[in-house]
């Protein structure tokens, strides 16, 4: 009973838990893409971006989604702003 | 020309060979002529599950090397008209057979009757490429937990690489845990892994009491069953039935009534 109510004003079910777990687990799996891989991706693309635009390459955050059974990669990064 | 149909999982212990054991029995109820195939080869239980262990004399895999003829193979199961059972090998191991010979077996069960029930094995090496091979459609069985559902997903993608069109059977729902959320609902293990939903079955002790004496709980006439119930609304499904949309949860009553010990409960 106590932990019934508990769970009504704790943000997040163990099953959306389970769910947002599900989902990035299953991103990797479908994408046959090892962790290791992905970061070695993630680097070698932000070197590329650095030729173009002045980024912070630590900062290029790489993310694999699922929709449906289709999987979509997303790399995202804050531009520096000019100095001059 | 019958349909082949194999019951899969990837992860072991998720009601495979029950569902296969159930579907069968309920649509030889609706009719139909069908044999269950027991594809785990070295760790056979459909048998034990049917209640058929004491009649096994030939297997499958004699009725591949030709040891026997096909039909010599089947045990005829007495209580239906029309159901079969096909025994795994207990000795062999998975890579006595090759998908080649499975799926002629298959298409030669399928000249002879409606449905042709393929319990496949947990894992997704030899075993399971055997029990696919000559399957029409698959049915993917998954527990609402994220190890079942992470290897269905798997499943999933190699049903599709092999052109086998899947359907999905969430199986052991716990309504009352679903409410609390503490379980993934059908809902979210539809969404997570896009299948089309076949059925939602129920956690239910019953299951265990029948599996206990050999007797798949679609035959059990008098249960109340609600997993049971199910499974024959699946059958039908599968039948190409009209059916009525899946029995989510118990109702509230029948909750209360389970709780004053008012509802028939397991025997």
């Amino acid at each position: 009973m106590w932990s019934n109510i508990k769970n009504m004003f704790t943000a997040k079910s163990s099953a959306s838990a389970a769910k947002g777990r599900l989902h990035l687990v299953l991103a990797h799996d479908r994408s046959g893409l090892e962790g290791g891989r992905l970061q070695a991706m993630r680097e070698e693309i932000a070197a590329v971006i650095a030729k173009y635009v002045a980024i912070d390459a630590e900062a290029v955050e790489i993310q694999i989604e699922t929709r449906s059974r289709a999987a979509q990669l997303t790399l995202s990064t804050p531009i520096q702003p000019r100095n001059a | 020309m019958g349909r082949a149909i194999v019951v899969t999982s990837g992860k072991g212990g998720v009601g495979k060979t029950t569902v296969s054991a159930n579907l069968g029995t309920a649509l030889a109820q609706l009719g139909h002529s069908v044999v269950l195939i027991d594809a785990d080869i070295g760790l056979r239980n459909l048998d034990v599950v049917m209640g058929l262990e004491n009649r096994i004399v030939f297997h499958v895999v004699d009725a591949i090397r030709g040891k026997c003829a096909v039909q010599k193979a089947l045990i005829k199961d007495r209580r239906m008209e029309n159901l079969w059972l096909l025994p795994a090998s207990q000795t062999d191991d998975k890579d006595a057979v090759t998908p080649e010979e499975m799926r002629s077996l298959v298409n030669e069960l399928k000249q002879m009757h409606d449905f042709v029930i393929i319990d496949c094995p947990a894992g997704i090496e030899m075993g399971f490429k055997n029990a696919i091979a000559g399957a029409d459609e698959a049915i993917v069985v998954a527990t609402p937990e994220v190890s079942s559902i992470r290897d269905a997903d798997r499943v999933v993608g190699l049903l599709a690489a092999a052109d086998v069109p899947a359907r999905l059977i969430v199986n052991r729902i716990n309504a009352a845990l679903v409410k609390k959320g503490d379980m993934l609902s059908q809902a979210d293990v539809i969404e997570i892994l896009a299948l089309e939903l076949l059925g939602a079955v129920p956690m239910d002790d019953q299951i265990v009491a029948t599996t206990n004496k050999g007797v798949p709980a679609v035959l059990e006439v008098t249960t109340k069953s609600l997993a049971a119930k199910e499974l024959q609304r699946i059958a039908k499904k599968l039948a190409g039935h009209e059916v009525e949309a899946p029995a989510t949860s118990i109702g509230f009553f029948t909750r209360i009534g389970r709780a004053l010990g008012l509802a028939a409960s397991p025997a």
